[in-house]
C-alpha cells in the first residue's frame, strides 16, 4: 500500500483544512516572495525595458520598440557568435561528459592511489579561472611557450594556438573541457555509486559483455543524472564569460566571441546597452528552450 | 524559558523582518552620492606601481579644506570593469564626488548629465597662475561647448621604443623616417627579431593604438575636422599598407594578434622585440631602466609630418556631490599638490604641469623626459582630426570594432576592406 493510498487527497480533506492556516502559510512565504521579486523580477523587468530603449548605462533613453532585436538578429556578428556558442557548448557539454564519465568509471575500479588521483583531478574545477587561464596563456601564447616549442621540436611547425582563428576556437573549447571534466566526474561518479552492483552480477551470469553492461545497464541507470548534468553544463557553457574572455578576449577577429562575450562587449565596450541586453535576452530564451527539452528527457528517463 | 510564541506574534515578527528587508533593499544606504559620512568621495585608478595607491591615498588624506568644506576620502579602484563600476555607482547615486578614470569618461558622462563642469576651477587657475603651468594645449583639450569636462593631471603617450643593444648588434641605425623603419625591420627580421613589437590580444589595446599612431603620423586619423568618423581615407590606407609591408617583412610577430600586455612585455624582456610602439612606461614595465630600452624621436612620415598619440588622463567632478564648492576646492588642491607623486616616482604617466616636468626627479628619467620634450609637441589626441574631445570616443577606444580591425591588419590582411568595415562599425557606435 502506498502512502498516497493511505492518505487520499479528497475534496473533503481540503475543505477541512482551516482557511486561517492557509492564510498563515501565505504570510509566511510572503517575505521570501517579496525578496525573490526584488532580487530576480525587478532586474529582469528593468533589463527587458532596457532592451527596447536606446539608453546608456546611466540613462534609460528613448523607447525604440523591437529595433534592438531587429538590429541584433540581422547582424552578421550575432550569427557568428551563435555559431561559436553552439560549437563551444556542444564540445563543452559532451567533451566534459565523456571525460567525466571515463574518469568516473576508471575511479570505480580499485586502482592504487585512487583518492589522491581523485583529489588531483578536481584541481581544474577548484582553481579560479583567472589562475588557470593565466597558466594556459603561459602554456600556449608565444612561440617560445611550452606547447608551441614542443610542436616545433616534433616538426609540426610553430602553431599559433591563440592567434590562428581555427586553433583559437579549438584551444578555448579544450580549455573549457579541461575545466569542466572534474564537475562531470563528480556528478557521474555520484550517479554510478547509486547503481546496485547486483545488477551487474546478474548481467554477468546472463553472459552480458562489458560493453553490453555499459550500454544497457550503466547508461540507462545514470540517464537522469546525465540529463541533469547536460542541462547544467549547457547553462554553464552558454553563460561562460571568463573562460573565453580571459584567454582570447573573443578574438582573434571575433573567432571566439560567444554570445555572452558579444553581449558584454556591446554593453560595456561599445556602450550600446539596448542591443547588448537584447542579445542577453535572446540567449536566455534559447537556454530556456534547451533546458525544457532536456528536462522532458529527464521525465522520460528510466530511474 | 518560555518558548511559546503565539501565531499572531510570529506573523508580526515575520512581517517586521520582511518589511525591514524590503526597506533596506529600497533604501539608498547611509552614504549619499558623492559623499561618505559628510566627506567627499575621491575614486582613483591604479596609475602606477604598487606604491602608487598608498601615495595617492596619503595625498588625499592630507587635504585640509578651508572653513566648513568637507574633507575627502580615498577609494582605489581596479581597471577591470571600471566602466560598470562608475556607471552603476552613478546610476544608483552612490558614486564619487571627484575621480580619475578612463581618458574619455568625463566626456561620456558629461553627455549624460552626470558631470559638474570645471569652469570655476579653471577660472581660479587663470587667476593664480596655475593655468600657465599646464603644458601647451593640454588644459584646453578638456574644453567642450558646455565647459571644461575635467582637468588633466597626467599624460599617457604611445611612442616608438627600441632596444639599443639589438640594433647595435644588427648594425642598424635608429630610424628617423618610415623608409628607414622598414629597412631596419628587414635587417632585424634576418636575425629573427621583430621590428614592430605589438599586441592585440585580450585586454591589450596597444595594437590598435599603434595602428592609430601610424595613421596620425601620415596625417590621417579616425575622425575628420567635423568630428565625424572618417576612416577610409588615402592617408589611413597608405599608413595601413605600410604596416602590411612590415607584416610581410616579418617585422610583426604572427602570434602578436593574441598577445596580452603581459605577453608583449615578456617578448620585450626576452629580447625578441627590437622596436615597437608602447606606453611611456615600457622600461619600468620590463624592469629595465639601465638605458638599453630607449625612446626614438618621432618618425617623419611619407608626407613629412611627425605625430604622436596622447591620452590626457583627467580628474573629473560629478554633479551628484555633497558640496560642489568642496569638490572644486579638493580638485584644485590635488592638482596643485600632485607634484609629490612624481617626486616619489610612483606614477607611470607623464606630468601635465611644467613645474613637475622641471623637477630633477623627473628629468632623471631620460626616456620620459625625452617624450615630453620631443613627442608632446607633435602629439595628437585620439579624436584627431576633430578639434575637440567628445563622449563618443569612450565607445571607440578598446571597442570591439577597433580591436577586430587591429587583429585583421596585424595578421597581414588587405587593409582596405578592414578600414571599410571599421568605418561602418564605428558609425554605428559613435553617436
Amino acid at each position: 500500500m502506498t502512502i498516497t493510498a493511505a492518505y487520499p487527497k479528497t475534496e473533503a480533506t481540503r475543505a477541512r483544512k482551516p482557511r486561517r492556516a492557509r492564510r498563515m502559510l501565505l504570510w509566511l512565504v510572503a517575505p521570501s516572495l517579496v525578496l525573490l521579486l526584488l532580487i530576480n523580477a525587478y532586474p529582469l523587468v528593468y533589463a527587458a525595458l532596457q532592451s527596447v530603449r536606446d539608453g546608456s548605462l546611466i540613462n534609460a533613453g528613448d523607447y525604440v520598440g523591437l529595433e534592438n532585436y531587429r538590429a541584433t538578429l540581422t547582424s552578421p556578428a550575432f550569427w557568428r557568435s551563435v555559431q561559436f556558442t553552439l560549437i563551444f557548448t556542444v564540445v563543452g557539454v559532451f567533451g566534459s561528459w565523456l571525460g567525466g564519465l571515463g574518469l568516473a568509471l576508471l575511479l570505480r575500479t580499485r586502482i592504487p592511489g585512487r583518492t589522491v588521483f581523485k583529489t588531483l583531478l578536481l584541481l581544474p574545477w577548484v582553481v579560479p579561472v583567472v589562475v588557470s587561464s593565466t597558466a594556459w596563456n603561459w602554456l600556449v601564447a608565444t612561440p617560445q611557450s611550452p606547447l608551441p616549442s614542443l610542436a616545433e621540436a616534433l616538426g609540426l611547425g610553430s602553431p599559433l594556438f591563440l592567434a590562428d582563428p581555427v586553433l583559437a576556437k579549438i584551444t578555448v573549447c579544450v580549455f573549457k573541457v579541461w575545466i569542466s571534466v572534474p564537475f562531470m566526474m563528480m556528478l557521474v561518479g555520484a550517479a554510478l555509486a547509486g547503481v546496485d552492483g547486483a545488477v551487474y552480477e546478474a548481467a554477468e551470469v546472463d553472459g552480458a559483455t562489458r560493453w553490453q553492461q555499459f550500454r544497457h545497464i550503466t547508461l540507462p541507470m545514470i540517464s537522469r543524472s546525465t540529463y541533469i548534468s547536460w542541462i547544467l553544463m549547457t547553462i554553464f557553457c552558454v553563460n561562460d564569460f571568463p573562460t573565453i574572455f580571459l584567454l582570447t578576449g573573443g578574438g582573434p577577429v571575433d573567432a571566439t566571441t560567444s554570445l555572452v562575450v558579444l553581449s558584454y562587449r556591446t554593453v560595456f565596450q561599445n556602450f550600446q546597452v539596448g542591443p547588448g541586453v537584447a542579445i542577453a535576452f535572446l540567449m536566455t530564451a534559447s537556454l530556456v528552450v534547451v533546458s525544457v527539452a532536456l528536462y522532458r528527457q529527464i521525465r522520460k528517463a528510466h530511474v | 524559558m518560555n518558548t511559546n510564541l503565539s501565531r499572531r506574534a510570529f506573523l508580526g515578527l515575520g512581517a517586521a523582518v520582511g518589511g525591514g528587508m524590503l526597506l533596506s533593499a529600497c533604501g539608498g544606504g547611509s552614504a549619499s552620492g558623492g559623499g561618505d559620512g559628510g566627506r567627499l568621495k575621491f575614486w582613483d585608478m591604479p596609475w602606477g606601481q604598487a606604491n602608487y595607491t598608498a601615495a595617492a591615498k596619503k595625498l588625499t588624506e592630507a587635504y585640509q579644506p578651508a572653513g566648513s568644506l568637507p574633507k575627502a576620502t580615498y577609494q582605489g579602484l581596479q581597471w577591470a570593469n571600471f566602466s560598470q563600476t562608475f556607471s552603476s555607482a552613478i546610476a544608483s547615486k552612490t558614486g564619487p564626488a571627484v575621480s580619475t578614470g578612463g581618458g574619455f569618461q568625463a566626456f561620456q558622462f558629461a553627455d549624460q548629465g552626470a558631470i559638474a563642469y570645471a569652469d570655476n576651477v579653471v577660472s581660479q587657475f587663470r587667476k593664480d597662475g596655475t593655468y600657465d603651468d599646464f603644458l601647451p594645449g593640454q588644459l584646453d583639450a578638456m574644453k567642450t561647448a558646455k565647459g571644461y569636462a575635467a582637468v588633466p593631471w597626467q599624460l599617457d603617450f604611445r611612442v616608438w621604443w627600441y632596444r639599443k643593444s639589438l640594433l647595435d648588434a644588427a648594425g642598424v641605425q635608429v630610424p628617423t623616417t618610415w623608409d628607414e623603419l622598414l629597412t631596419a625591420c628587414r635587417t632585424l627580421a634576418g636575425r629573427k627579431l621583430f621590428g614592430f613589437g605589438t599586441g592585440a590580444g585580450a585586454g591589450n589595446n596597444l595594437g590598435s593604438q599603434g595602428l592609430h599612431l601610424m595613421m596620425l603620423n601620415n596625417g590621417g586619423g579616425l575622425f575628420n575636422a567635423d568630428g565625424k568618423v572618417d576612416v577610409v581615407t588615402e592617408a589611413n590606407l597608405e599608413a595601413m599598407r605600410f604596416v602590411q609591408e612590415m607584416v610581410k617583412a616579418k617585422a610583426v610577430d604572427p602570434a602578436s594578434v593574441s598577445y596580452t600586455t603581459d605577453n608583449l612585455i615578456t617578448q620585450w624582456r626576452n629580447k625578441k622585440v627590437a622596436m615597437g610602439i608602447h606606453t611611456a612606461g615600457l622600461d619600468t614595465d620590463t624592469g629595465e631602466t639601465d638605458g638599453d630600452l630607449q625612446v626614438m624621436s618621432p618618425l617623419t612620415g611619407p608626407g613629412g609630418a611627425k605625430a604622436g598619440l596622447v591620452f590626457q588622463n583627467n580628474i573629473m567632478m560629478y554633479a551628484d556631490t555633497p558640496s560642489q564648492e568642496g569638490s572644486e576646492a579638493f580638485l584644485s588642491y590635488y592638482i596643485r599638490s600632485m607634484k609629490t607623486l612624481w617626486q616619489q616616482n610612483v606614477v607611470a604617466g607623464l606630468p601635465v604641469l611644467k613645474s613637475i616636468v622641471a623637477l630633477p626627479e623627473f628629468q632623471a628619467q631620460k626616456a620620459k623626459a625625452k617624450i615630453i620634450a620631443e613627442w608632446a609637441p607633435v602629439a595628437k589626441t585620439f579624436a584627431a582630426n576633430s578639434p575637440t574631445l567628445f563622449g563618443g570616443l569612450a565607445s571607440v577606444d578598446s571597442s570591439q570594432p577597433i580591436t577586430q580591425f587591429a587583429q585583421t591588419v596585424l595578421a597581414g590582411q588587405d587593409p582596405k576592406p578592414a578600414l571599410e568595415t571599421l568605418q561602418k562599425a564605428l558609425e554605428g557606435i559613435v553617436k
